[in-house]
C-alpha cells in the first residue's frame, strides 16, 4: 500500500512537472502552429538558471525558506528569452512544417551548446535545501513538502490559465487567434504581439517547469532532448493543441511512468511510446485535440 | 542525362578513388561514413524529396541494419559482407513493411509523430533488453569477409581505407544507380504527384497510400544498406544510433544538401561530414556552430548546397513566361 | 439503350438534414449535362455520390449496371470516370509533360515499372503531346506547372483529367475563375477536346446559364436536395417557374 500511495505521489509530481512543459508546447501548436523541439532545451535553461539564481540568492543572505519564490522567479526571469527566439523563429512562419521543425532543431543545438558554455557539461544540484520544508506524513508514507508544494503551484498554474483563456479579453482573443488566425486578424488582432506573447508565456511555462522540478534532481544537458520526447508523448496522447489534454495527458504519462519504473524498470519509456503509438492509431487527434486532416 | 553531366560523375568518382593517395588516413575514416551516410541520405530522399513526406525516426533503420550485421558477425558467425547486407536490407524490409503500413495513413506532423514514436521504441528496446542487445554496451562487429576474402588479418586502417573504402564506394556507385533509375520512372513520377498534390494525384488513378509505403520500404532498406556500411569501421553497433536526434540529422543533412535534387543528398552527406569534422577540431561547442548553419540554411538557403545551382535552372524555366 | 451512369433514388441524409431526397437519374451516351441550382441544393453532394466519393444513405449508384458507392477516386479513374474541380489543382513542381504523363501511366497501368525512365518511352510522351495540343499546350511541355498561367493552369488541371481516356467526365464549374472573354474560349476546347479524347458523357455542374443554354444538350436542376428538372435547354428556358426559380436566382450572375 505504501509502494502504491508512492507510485501515486512520484507520478502526480512529475506530472505537474510535465503538465508546464507540455502546456507550453500546446499554447504555441495551438496558436502558431509550430511544434517546438527546442521546448527541452527552455526546460533545462530553467533548471540551470534556477540553481544559479537561487545559489546567488543565499549568497547574497537570503534565507533558504524563500525556495520556493526564488525558483518561481528564476523560472519566470529565464522565460524572457523567449522573445527573443520568436524574433527569429518569426523568420519562418509562412514555411512549411518541416522547415519550421528543423529551425526548433536548430534552436535546440545552439541553446544545448550556450548552456554548455555557460555552466560546463557536468550535472548540477541544489543539494538538499528542498529540505528545508521538511517532510508530510501522509497516509503511511512521506512525501517531501516541497514537492507538495511544486504540486501545488502547478495546479494554480493550471487554474491561472484556465481563468486567463476562459475569462479574460486576452485569453478570448488566443483562442479565437488558435480556432482561425486569418479571421482573427481581419478583426484587427495584432497578430505581430500575439505571436510574441504566446511564444513567450509557452517558454516560461517550460522554463518554470524545469525550475521547479531541479531541487529535487538534477539539472543535465541530456534534460535536453530526453524531455522532449515526454512532452511530446504527453501531447500526443492529450491531443495536440488542447490544455485540458496537456493535463490529463501529463497525468496519464507521469503515473505511468512512475508505476513502470517501480514495477519493469525495462518497460519505463518503452510503455508510454507504446502507448503514444496506440493513440495515434485510434485516435491521432487524442484525448481533447481536434479531428486529424 | 547529358554527356557533361556524365563526365562530371565519372570525374568526381575518379577523384574519390584516388584519395587514398591524396589524402592522409585520418580524412580517409571520415570518407567512410560519407559513403555510408551518401546511402542513407539517398534512400530518406526518396521518401522526403520525392513523395513529401517527413520522417523523423529514419535512424531506427540505419540502427536496424548495424545491429542485424552485429548480431550477424559477432553472434551467428556470418562473416559473408554480402550475405551481412542482404540480412540488414531483408530485416529493414520486413519491418518497415507493418510500421510504413501504419504510418502512411497519416501526413505530415502526424506522420512525423507516429515515425519519431516508433523510433524512440526502438531505441528503447535496444536500451533496455540487455540480453537481446547489449544494452547500451552495444554489440560487436567482427570484421566480414568481403566478396569471401578473409581480410581479418589485416591491418585496420589498412583494411579500411583499402578493400572496404572501394567496396562501400561500389556499393553506393550501384545503389544510386537503381535509386536513379527508380526516381525517373514512372513509379518516380507517380511519388512525386503524390508530394505535390496527393488529392489531384488519386483522382488521376495513383494509389496514394500504397505508394507511400513503398517509397517508406525503400527508404528504409537503403538505410539499413548503410547502416551495415556505416558500422563495420566502428566495430560496434550502439543504441544510441537510433535516438531521435540521429533521426534529426539526417534530415540536416538531406537539407543542407538540397532535397530537391537527386545528388543533393550525397553532396550533403560529404560536405556534413567533413564541416563537422573541421568544426568539432575548432571548438568543443560544435552543436553550436551546427546549429546557426543549419538556422542559416532554413532561413536564407532551403534548397541546400545544391539549391545554389538549381536557382539558375528554375529561372531558366520561369523564362520561358512572356 | 442502358445508361451508362445512373443514380436510382439516392438519398443522403446527415442526421436529420436531408441533403438528397430521392434523385433518379439516368445519364447516356453522347450527353453534355449541365448540372444547375442554387447553392445548398445538393449539387456538390449528388455529384460526389455520382462519382463514388460519398456512399448514398439510401439508393444506388452504377457505372455501365455496377454498383460504384463509395469506390473512391483512385478506382473511380481506373473504372473510366474522371472529374475535375472548381479550384485549379496542379503538381506544382512537375512539368505540363510530366502532368499528363502521370495520367497516362495510370491508364496503361504502368505505374509498378521503376526501372525505364519516362523520358525514354514514347507511348507516354507521345500520347502525352497529343492531348496537351488538343489544350493548346503543346508548345509548353517542359514549364512547370507553378508557372503557368491561371487560365493554362486550369487547362492543364482538365486536360489531365483527360488523358485517364475516360468514358466520362465531371467537370465542377469548369469556367469559375476564368474571365468572361476566356470563357467561350474553354468551353470550345473542352468540346474539341471531349470528342478527340473520345469522352462518350460529359457532366459539367456550371452556375453560368449563358454557358449552359450554349453548350449543354440537357439540363438538371437540383433545388432542396430533389430534382426539379430535367430538360432539354429549349424546354427549360422556355418553362416559366424554372425560369423563377432557377434564373430567378441567378439574377446578378456576371
Amino acid at each position: 500500500m505504501t509502494a502504491f500511495i508512492d507510485i501515486v505521489l512520484s507520478g502526480i509530481f512529475h506530472a505537474a512537472v510535465l503538465f508546464l512543459l507540455a502546456g507550453g508546447l500546446q499554447l504555441v501548436f495551438g496558436v502558431q502552429k509550430i511544434v517546438n523541439l527546442s521546448c527541452g532545451a527552455f526546460y533545462a535553461l530553467g533548471a540551470y538558471f534556477g540553481i544559479t539564481f537561487v545559489n546567488f540568492s543565499i549568497q547574497q543572505g537570503a534565507s533558504p525558506s524563500y525556495l520556493l519564490a526564488l525558483i518561481l522567479l528564476a523560472g519566470t526571469l529565464i522565460g524572457l528569452v523567449g522573445p527573443l527566439i520568436e524574433r527569429l523563429l518569426r523568420l519562418v512562419y509562412q514555411r512549411e512544417e518541416g522547415f519550421q521543425l528543423l529551425l526548433t532543431f536548430a534552436i535546440m543545438l545552439v541553446l544545448e551548446d550556450l548552456i554548455r558554455m555557460i555552466w560546463g557539461a557536468t550535472p548540477m544540484t541544489l543539494g538538499n535545501i528542498s529540505m528545508v520544508y521538511g517532510k508530510l506524513n501522509f497516509a503511511s508514507t512521506t512525501l517531501p513538502v516541497y514537492k507538495a508544494l511544486v504540486i501545488g503551484s502547478s495546479i494554480l498554474l493550471a487554474l491561472a490559465l484556465g481563468w486567463m483563456l476562459q475569462r479574460t479579453n486576452f485569453g478570448r482573443i488566443v483562442r479565437a487567434t488558435a480556432e482561425n488566425r486569418r479571421m482573427s486578424e481581419a478583426l484587427g488582432v495584432n497578430g505581430v504581439w500575439i505571436n510574441v506573447a504566446i511564444f513567450t508565456l509557452g517558454t516560461m511555462l517550460g522554463t518554470l517547469g524545469g525550475a521547479l522540478v531541479v531541487p529535487t534532481s538534477a539539472a543535465s544537458l541530456d534534460m535536453i532532448s530526453e524531455v522532449v520526447v515526454e512532452a511530446f508523448a504527453v501531447v500526443v496522447i492529450g491531443g495536440l493543441g488542447s490544455m485540458r489534454g496537456a493535463l490529463v495527458g501529463a497525468l496519464i504519462v507521469g503515473l505511468l511512468r512512475a508505476f513502470a519504473v517501480y514495477a519493469y524498470a525495462e518497460l519505463e519509456f518503452l510503455l508510454i511510446y507504446l502507448i503514444v503509438i496506440l493513440v495515434l492509431i485510434i485516435k491521432p487527434s487524442g484525448l481533447y485535440g481536434k479531428a486529424a486532416e | 542525362m547529358t554527356l557533361k553531366f556524365k563526365l562530371i560523375i565519372v570525374f568526381c568518382l575518379a577523384l574519390l578513388c584516388s584519395t587514398p593517395w591524396i589524402l592522409s588516413p585520418y580524412y580517409m575514416t571520415l570518407l567512410l561514413p560519407a559513403v555510408a551516410y551518401s546511402i542513407i541520405l539517398l534512400g530518406f530522399n526518396l521518401l522526403f524529396g520525392y513523395t513529401g513526406l517527413l520522417s523523423f525516426g529514419h535512424a531506427m533503420y540505419v540502427a536496424l541494419g548495424a545491429y542485424t550485421v552485429a548480431i550477424l558477425t559477432s553472434r551467428v558467425g556470418i562473416k559473408s559482407m554480402e550475405l551481412n547486407i542482404l540480412g540488414a536490407a531483408l530485416v529493414c524490409f520486413l519491418i518497415s513493411i507493418p510500421i510504413g503500413l501504419l504510418c502512411v495513413r497519416y501526413v505530415r506532423i502526424f506522420f512525423g509523430m507516429l515515425t519519431l514514436a516508433f523510433g524512440m521504441l526502438f531505441h528503447s528496446i535496444l536500451f533496455k533488453f540487455y540480453d537481446l542487445t547489449g544494452g547500451d554496451s552495444g554489440i560487436k562487429v567482427i570484421r566480414p569477409n568481403l566478396f569471401g576474402v578473409d581480410l581479418s588479418q589485416m591491418d585496420k586502417t589498412n583494411f579500411l581505407i583499402g578493400p572496404f573504402f572501394y567496396y562501400s564506394i561500389g556499393l553506393m556507385v550501384i545503389l544510386a544507380f537503381v535509386m536513379w533509375r527508380i526516381v525517373h520512372s514512372p513509379l518516380g513520377l507517380h511519388l512525386q504527384s503524390i508530394r505535390d498534390n496527393p488529392r489531384k494525384a488519386e483522382y488521376l488513378g495513383v494509389k496514394v497510400h500504397r505508394f507511400r509505403l513503398i517509397a517508406f520500404v525503400i527508404s528504409a532498406v537503403y538505410g539499413g544498406i548503410g547502416g551495415a556500411l556505416l558500422v563495420v569501421p566502428v566495430g560496434l553497433a550502439d543504441p544510441e544510433l537510433a535516438y531521435w536526434t540521429q533521426s534529426g540529422n539526417i534530415v540536416f543533412m538531406t537539407i543542407f544538401g538540397g532535397f530537391n535534387n537527386f545528388f543533393g543528398p550525397i553532396i550533403g552527406a560529404f560536405a556534413f561530414i567533413g564541416l563537422k569534422d573541421q568544426i568539432v577540431s575548432q571548438t568543443q561547442y560544435w552543436r553550436l556552430v551546427l546549429g546557426l548553419v543549419l538556422i542559416l540554411l532554413v532561413v536564407f538557403l532551403p534548397g541546400g548546397i545544391m539549391g545554389l545551382f538549381k536557382t539558375k535552372k528554375t529561372a531558366a524555366r520561369s523564362q520561358e513566361i512572356s | 439503350m442502358t445508361p451508362i451512369l445512373e443514380s436510382k433514388a439516392v438519398s443522403k441524409h446527415y442526421g436529420v438534414y436531408k441533403a438528397l431526397q430521392d434523385v433518379s437519374l439516368q445519364f447516356f451516351e453522347n450527353e453534355i449535362v449541365a448540372i444547375v441550382g442554387p447553392n445548398g441544393a445538393g449539387k456538390t453532394t449528388f455529384v460526389n455520390v455520382l462519382t463514388g466519393l460519398l456512399k448514398p444513405t439510401h439508393g444506388e449508384v452504377t457505372f455501365h449496371g455496377k454498383s460504384i458507392a463509395g469506390v473512391g477516386p483512385v478506382k473511380l479513374a481506373k473504372l473510366g470516370m474522371a472529374r475535375a474541380f472548381q479550384l485549379v489543382q496542379i503538381f506544382p513542381q512537375l512539368s505540363v509533360q510530366e502532368t499528363i504523363i502521370a495520367a497516362v501511366i495510370s491508364q496503361r497501368n504502368l505505374q509498378y515499372n521503376f526501372w525505364s525512365s519516362v523520358d525514354s518511352q514514347a507511348e507516354l510522351t507521345e500520347r502525352a503531346l497529343e492531348v496537351a495540343a488538343i489544350f493548346n499546350l503543346d508548345k509548353k511541355m517542359t514549364r512547370q506547372a507553378s508557372y503557368l498561367s491561371q487560365g493554362e493552369k486550369k487547362l492543364l488541371d482538365i486536360a489531365s483529367a483527360f488523358a485517364l481516356s475516360p468514358e466520362v467526365i465531371l467537370l465542377d464549374e469548369p469556367t469559375s475563375g476564368i474571365s468572361t472573354s476566356e470563357k467561350r474560349g474553354i468551353m470550345d476546347t473542352l468540346m474539341t477536346a471531349a470528342k478527340l479524347a473520345g469522352i462518350k458523357t460529359m457532366l459539367l455542374v456550371e452556375h453560368d446559364m449563358e454557358l449552359v443554354a450554349e453548350y449543354s444538350t440537357r439540363i438538371v436542376a437540383l433545388a432542396e436536395g430533389k430534382l426539379l428538372a430535367d430538360l432539354p435547354p429549349n424546354e427549360f428556358f422556355n418553362d416559366p417557374e424554372l425560369q423563377a426559380n432557377i434564373i430567378g436566382k441567378r439574377v446578378n450572375h456576371a
